[in-house]
This record gives structure tokens, C-alpha cells and sequence, in this order.
């Protein structure tokens, strides 16, 4: 078989995912082996210029991550969208909107504003902006519009496929090796981990008991055996796709649900309200109230991982359009 | 006066972009350095639980 040409791009993200691939350790050899790769700029010294050389499609497989926040990152999903025949929305970021997609709460003028002018460490007395053109002796110097609003990849451009985590597991790294190495991809359209939810997965004990108070996780010192949620804590599990192996959970942290919804579901934070409002012992009005109470952050907990995604998408007024600001 | 750009800069964690300016002898007049990314943690970490800090904030740099 002709060696597969395999790209790998960041978008807004941290590089988690990146390092994520690395982490196969030296199954990366067997990568090596099976692609030669096109675009890789945490590891490689591919340019942009280098892409826009190839024919369209000349790419077999680009493994996206990170969010689409700005106009570059929108140019680079629509260029290596034509170069590619397959394009995998690679980690939370691109398939949700992951963490930088908690920016939804707020607009371009809000985050600017915090960062340029009223963190502590800024020192900005003339009040400076990026600028999308600046003219400097020498010429003019571009940079990328700031959306208001995060996208998702596929929110951007069609995806063939989603590889959920924050970042994704080594096992699923290398189903999805596997998958190419063999040609046995899943249907168009499949997410590329377990197809049960991660309460699933979980080998804590559930008791079906009721609970009067949520509690913070520095309040209690939960109990390894039993289930996060009946003791309290705000744990995601039951709204959350499972494959990761638990991980959190297995520590004794309640999970954040970056895997993103189970199959089924469009809507993580609602899932996550239904298995709440389904375990929270409140007959009355005053128990709920008690309850919206003892959430100390429900928007920034239900969706930490997929604002972007949800049917939320951001804090009205929505009024962005997907390549506008 | 001609532009010699390099984008992306590679091998390092985070975007960057760097653009030289040569002048008519062909020597660099000037080079600019920009980073066309920016996230915005320090807005939306506002208001969130302390204790999920440790469970956000990795996500700035994750190399």
C-alpha cells in the first residue's frame, strides 16, 4: 500500500492533543511507517505555503484539534478541508469547542478588554488593540480577526469524523491508527470512542439514593468505593460519553464530561440537569431553589467542555454568524 | 521593500508568525515577531470555582 499522506494542525488550542499522539510512545514508529506527514507544526517544519502547493485531496487524513476562534484558524479548516479526503475533528476543542469555548460567555470588546487593559500584569496606559492591519515603517503587518463566538470544526467545515477527550486516550489514538493502517474506518459521521455513557464504564458502586446537598469537591472527602454523584458531588458521567477508562473518576474527581454527549443526546448541560433534577431529593419549590443554589457554577460546569457545541452555542445576543465577527 | 514571512513558526508550543522587512541591498531592515492567537483565560476563569482552576488553567499550554 502507498504510504498515506497525513497531516495534523492546531487550532485554538494548547497542544495537549499533539502531545497526546506522542504519547503512543513508539507506536509512533508504526505512524512513521504507514504516513508520511505534510503538516505537523509542533514537530515539523511545514509552512502554510507547503499545503497550498498540494492538489486538492492529495491529503488522505488530517487530524484537527483545537477550536475555530479566528479568521486563520477558519482559513486553515477551509484549506486543509479541500486538501484533505478525510478530516478527523482530533480532541475536545475541535469536536465541542473544549475549554476555550468557555470565552462563549463573553464577546470579543468583554475578553479584550480584560486582557489589554485590566489584567494586573498589564501595563497598557496608550489602551493598544491587536489590530488586524498595522502600518509600520516597513510595510503593513496582519493579523486575524478575533471572533466573538468559538466554533466547532464541524461547525466550519464537514468532519468524517470525531475523536473526543481532553486530550484523547492512547487507546483511542490508536484505534484510530489502527482504523487507517487496516482502511476498516467507521461509517461517515461515527465519534470514535465507546458508544455507552461513562457511568457505564464506572466501577463505583450506585446505591439509587437520593441526595439532599451538593457539595464542592474540597468539602467532602468522598468515598472511593461510591458513586461521585450519590454523594453529592457534581459529576458528569451520566451525561458524558464514556472510552476515556474512567480516569477522573478513578481518582476521585468528579468527571467534567470532556467527552462530550453520549450517543443520543444533543445537549450535554441538559442531560446533566435531567440526571440532577432526577437524583436531587426536592419535592418543592424551596428544595429546588436549595439546589440552584448549591451549584456554584452551572453553566461553567455542565458545559466545560461544550459550550460551543450545545444548544446554547454562546450568551445571547447571539447575533455571529459562522465566518463573521 | 521585500517581505520575507514565515508562518507558522514551528517546533515550539502555540502559534507565531514572523515577518522581515530586506531592504533594496537586500539586508534585513527590520523583522516583527506576532502571535495570532489569543484564547482569552483571563476573561472567562472570572467567576468560576477556584477549586476547577486546577482543572482549566492546564489547558493554556498542554505540552
Amino acid at each position: 500500500m502507498a504510504k498515506l499522506k497525513l497531516a495534523l494542525y492546531w487550532a485554538a488550542s494548547c497542544g495537549g492533543c499533539d502531545v497526546a499522539v506522542l504519547d503512543i510512545n513508539e507506536k509512533i514508529l508504526d505512524v512513521a511507517a504507514l504516513a508520511d506527514i505534510v503538516l505537523w507544526p509542533i514537530a515539523l517544519d511545514f509552512k502554510y505555503h507547503h499545503v497550498e502547493a498540494l492538489p486538492d485531496g492529495a491529503i488522505d487524513v488530517t487530524l484537527f484539534n483545537g477550536a475555530v476562534r479566528n479568521s486563520e484558524q477558519k482559513e486553515l479548516a477551509l484549506l486543509l478541508r479541500r486538501k484533505s479526503k478525510v478530516m478527523v475533528a482530533f480532541g475536545s476543542c475541535a469536536y465541542t469547542g473544549g475549554i476555550p469555548a468557555l470565552a462563549n460567555f463573553h464577546n470579543e470588546q468583554e475578553i479584550f478588554q480584560r486582557v489589554y487593559l485590566e489584567t494586573p500584569s498589564t501595563d497598557n496606559p496608550q489602551k493598544i488593540f491587536p489590530q488586524i492591519k498595522t502600518k509600520v515603517p516597513e510595510g503593513e503587518l496582519e493579523l486575524p480577526s478575533f471572533y466573538d463566538t468559538v466554533f466547532t470544526l464541524d461547525q466550519v467545515v464537514p468532519v468524517e469524523y470525531f475523536v473526543p477527550g481532553c486530550p484523547p486516550t492512547v487507546d483511542i489514538i490508536l484505534k484510530v491508527v489502527n482504523a487507517l493502517a487496516t482502511n476498516s474506518l467507521p461509517p461517515v459521521g461515527a465519534v470514535i470512542a465507546s458508544d455507552k455513557t461513562l457511568c457505564d464504564e464506572c466501577t463505583r458502586k450506585k446505591e439509587n439514593k437520593k441526595i439532599t446537598k451538593i457539595y464542592r469537591t474540597h468539602e467532602i472527602t468522598p468515598d472511593p468505593e461510591r458513586c461521585l454523584l450519590e454523594q453529592g458531588l457534581l459529576c458528569m458521567g451520566s451525561a458524558t460519553r464514556g472510552g476515556c477508562g474512567a480516569l477522573c473518576v478513578k481518582v476521585n474527581m468528579p468527571c467534567r464530561g470532556c467527552f462530550g454527549p453520549p450517543p443520543g443526546v444533543t445537549d450535554q448541560g441538559a442531560k446533566m440537569l435531567s440526571a440532577l433534577a432526577s437524583i436531587y431529593d426536592a419535592q418543592e419549590e424551596e428544595g429546588l431553589a436549595r439546589l440552584l443554589k448549591e451549584v456554584v457554577d452551572p453553566a461553567g460546569t455542565f458545559y466545560r467542555f461544550g459550550m460551543a457545541k450545545s444548544l446554547l452555542r454562546r450568551k445571547r445576543p447571539a447575533t455571529t454568524e459562522v465566518g463573521t465577527r | 521593500m521585500k517581505k520575507v514571512t514565515i508562518d507558522p513558526i514551528t517546533r515550539l508550543e502555540g502559534h507565531g508568525k514572523i515577518e522581515i522587512f530586506l531592504n533594496d541591498d537586500g539586508n534585513v531592515a527590520n523583522a516583527y515577531l506576532q502571535i495570532p492567537e489569543l484564547r482569552g483565560f483571563e476573561k472567562f476563569c472570572e467567576g468560576r470555582p477556584v477549586e476547577e482552576m486546577p482543572r482549566i488553567v492546564p489547558r493554556i499550554c498542554g505540552v
